[in-house]
């Protein structure tokens, strides 16, 4: 029942231009954020590199090359749909319309977080987008499992979505929540991101079979391969998956070969890292760019639009941030029940 | 009065030995049919066994007791 | 703070005898009727009736779509249990034996116990999580532990463990209506099953209707003014046996703790400044648990409390062995019972 896709070269497809340069508006909103919040995890952790210091203190893991999966697959979502992210979840936490200001207020730890400050960036919770992340790897597909359980009982259409990384797929949360929703037939789509690199491990060192792809045949399910990170193709196989979970017809796999622009984490040297001499001819944005640029979707200005709407936003939510009260000590130990 | 019987636990062994192991209701109370009154074990499979009707409960066969299936393990009698 | 019999005597009109397992199911069943995204999933839950009885009866009332029988896949299904509970079901998800939370424990420690807080209150989890607990009938090492400490140190999670049909219906209920998380665990020795050893403990009247136990307050299960023996689950059963034994010779006041989280830290310390004399029983591993917290509890507010040093009688930190004669002496029985309240008296 596999499926390995080749994709849609990109500047080949059918898609609408409105919805190419939705995508490609999407996409350059995450790495405007990403960029911005990479400035400021920076710019207070000197002399040197203090971990433990400045705004935004702690580890941070930003998807600048991820775009395309987060804009390709949170387009065909609503609001009502569920998703689990890791901890790497910026870039599915905008796609998927989490309020940014409430999420950069929880990355920079305030009382106006979406946990009150006391989640911080891996541990994001949006009652009204559903999306939930977490930073132990393979954990999140369990509960989507949960979340489609519940919306399939109420009779909707409603479905969730889990993402995680490539190396999550050798961890026994990924196969039991393959078998899971297979056997119950559950509205979920799960989505591997393989960026290459699990830290510092290539895919090739930890995983046995070529592509994760192959694996949602030994669980009864489809499974889509889209090369290339290319966001069109990720549109078309989420269009696929998505509307076979909301219609009955049961889980699939999708995995997107995807890109990790920057280090795992931030302060990460690479020093392990082979391909890094070709990372930045890889970066999905310039290309997208140019396709549409070529193809007429953007016309000439409208690029620098974008990314100058973008900035705004990410600023605005960035300053926003800034001037948020601090979660009060004397509180610490409140939200430990309901 | 109605007799209260070891039900039929195993199809395969039909003779087998039972034993009743526990009463909920002592020896004299009364009780109201479809009231679970006992609870008695074939192997390892046990099994509830309800009042058949209203009445006073008699035990016939006392806790550990051993019995075959379709005996008479109680009665209830009219109150 | 009440006595269970006070309860079960209030109680008595309308009242059934129930096992312990009975009591269990029935007060799921009674919060099932009342609430349709109550379900109950597990291992062996439905046409089994559970290992231990916890479900008997169940999937014939309310069906497969309620009463859900899964693979063997804790870590998914516990974590389903956890998206469920967070878009507004109230699932309960059985763990078989309280041994085998080390292939989900992730899922409940990490994310059932913290998405609340982490999420500064935005996100409930209203989960119970049912676990059998327990030894005495050697099922040796991997499945006899009560491991109720490790559970009740990790913050998040609200712990139980009844030790009587009266009291599990009751947490059932209230662990079921609790907006959290709260793992019920029972001993298997106090369910009333007919396959193990009978323990008349293990049965008592119940009040027909549904009803609530609060979560974190402890029962006097015996007044008493020489000694307090501060338990939980099945060690009730023997702390009761020695103290009716010890009657006339020592007056033995039997503290019946039925929460660990939140832990009844009032009663405790009320029942020793009346006694002055502690031994806390407890069948988890003695170092780094439950019995250092009851003692704990006392000595941080006030070591003169004591009139002798408080006596632990816990399993020793020594796996539970499988031959009879050496399960018999790691378990907390009513001989070492009896011995540590001689002790503390004559101390």
């Amino acid at each position: 029942m596999t499926t390995t896709t080749p994709t849609v070269p990109q500047g080949t497809t059918n898609l609408e231009p409105g919805v190419r340069r939705g995508l490609y508006r999407t996409m350059v909103l995450i790495r405007t954020y990403e960029e911005a919040i990479r400035r400021e995890y920076y710019a207070d952790k000197g002399p040197g590199f203090d971990i433990g210091k400045g705004l935004v203190p702690g580890e941070m893991h930003l998807s600048a090359g991820q775009e395309p999966v987060a804009a390709g697959l949170c387009a065909h979502l609503t609001a009502d749909d569920a998703v689990t992210a890791t901890h790497r979840p910026h870039h599915l936490a905008i796609a998927h319309g989490v309020d940014m200001n409430a999420m950069t207020a929880e990355i920079f730890g305030r009382e106006t977080g979406l946990g009150r400050g006391r989640g911080g960036h891996m541990h994001l919770f949006d009652p009204a987008t559903h999306f939930s992340c977490s930073g132990i790897i393979a954990e999140g597909y369990p509960a989507a499992l949960g979340q489609a359980f519940a919306f399939q009982r109420k009779g909707s259409d409603r479905i969730a979505v889990a993402v995680t990384g490539e190396g999550a797929a050798n961890q026994g949360a990924f196969h039991e929540s393959l078998n899971l929703a297979a056997l119950w037939h559950l509205p979920v789509v799960f989505v591997v991101e393989d960026n290459d690199w699990g830290i510092s491990v290539p895919r090739s060192a930890s995983t046995s079979v070529p592509s994760n792809a192959d694996r949602a045949a030994a669980y009864g399910i489809p499974g889509i391969l889209v090369e290339d990170n290319a966001v069109e193709g990720v549109w078309s196989a989420a269009k696929d998956a998505i509307g076979r979970a909301r219609s009955g017809g049961g889980p699939s796999l999708i995995e997107v070969h995807t890109l990790r622009l920057w280090g795992h984490f931030e302060g990460d040297a690479q020093g392990y890292r082979t391909d890094l001499a070709g990372v930045e001819g890889r970066d999905p944005l310039p290309a997208y760019r140019a396709t549409l640029e070529a193809d007429g979707v953007l016309v000439p200005g409208a690029a620098d639009t974008i990314a100058r709407e973008a900035s705004e936003r990410v600023e605005s939510a960035i300053a926003a941030a800034k001037a948020a009260p601090l979660p009060d000590p004397a509180h610490a130990t409140d939200y430990v029940f309901a | 009065m109605t007799d209260l019987l070891f039900p039929p636990l195993s199809t395969q062994r039909p003779d087998a030995e039972g034993v009743v192991t526990r009463w909920f209701v002592p020896d004299g109370e009364h009780v109201t049919a479809g009231q679970l009154v006992a609870e008695v074990q074939v192997d390892k499979v046990d099994a509830e066994v309800d009042a058949p009707a209203d009445g006073l409960l008699r035990v016939v066969v006392a806790v550990d007791g051993i019995a075959h299936q379709g005996d008479v393990i109680g009665r209830v009698e009219p109150d | 703070m009440t006595t269970t019999q006070e309860s079960m005597a209030a109680a008595a009109h309308g009242t059934h005898r129930l096992t312990t397992a009975k009591a269990i199911a029935e007060g799921i069943a009674l919060e099932m009727r009342g609430d349709p995204s109550v379900v109950y999933l597990g291992e062996d839950v439905g046409a089994y009736g559970g290992i231990f009885g916890a479900t008997g009866g169940l999937l014939d009332e309310f069906g497969p779509t309620r009463i859900i029988d899964t693979p063997i896949s804790e870590t998914a299904f516990i974590g389903l249990g956890i998206g469920a509970a967070v878009e507004g079901m109230r699932p309960i998800v059985e763990v078989m034996f309280t041994d085998f939370m080390g292939v989900c424990l992730d899922q409940i420690y990490n994310h059932m116990a913290k998405i609340h807080y982490e999420s500064g209150g935005n996100v409930s989890v209203p989960m119970v999580i049912t676990m059998a607990a327990g030894g005495g009938y050697s099922d040796a090492e991997q499945h006899s532990q009560c491991l109720w400490g490790t559970l009740a140190h990790l913050p998040g999670m609200k712990v139980v463990a009844p030790s009587n049909p009266y009291d599990a219906k009751g947490l059932m209920i209230s662990a079921i209506r609790d907006e959290g998380p709260v793992v019920f665990v029972f001993h298997k020795g106090v369910m009333g099953l007919a396959w193990m050893a009978r323990n008349d403990r293990a049965v008592s009247d119940v009040p027909d209707e549904a009803y609530t136990v609060p979560i974190g307050k402890a029962a006097v299960a015996r007044e008493g003014t020489d000694v307090t023996v501060v338990t939980i689950s099945r060690s009730v059963h023997h702390a009761l046996d020695v103290a009716e034994k010890l009657d006339g010779e020592a007056s033995v006041e039997v503290l019946d703790l039925r929460s660990l989280v939140p832990l009844d830290r009032t009663a405790i310390l009320a029942s020793v400044a009346k006694t002055g004399r502690l031994v806390v029983v407890d069948e988890d591993y003695h170092s780094f648990g439950m019995s250092g917290e009851v003692v704990a509890t006392v000595v941080d507010v006030d070591p003169k409390l004591l009139h002798a040093p408080a006596i632990r009688v816990a399993n020793p930190d020594t796996p539970v062995p499988y031959a009879r004669t050496l399960e018999q002496t790691i378990l907390p029985m009513p001989e070492r019972i009896e011995a540590a309240v001689r002790r503390v008296l004559a101390g």
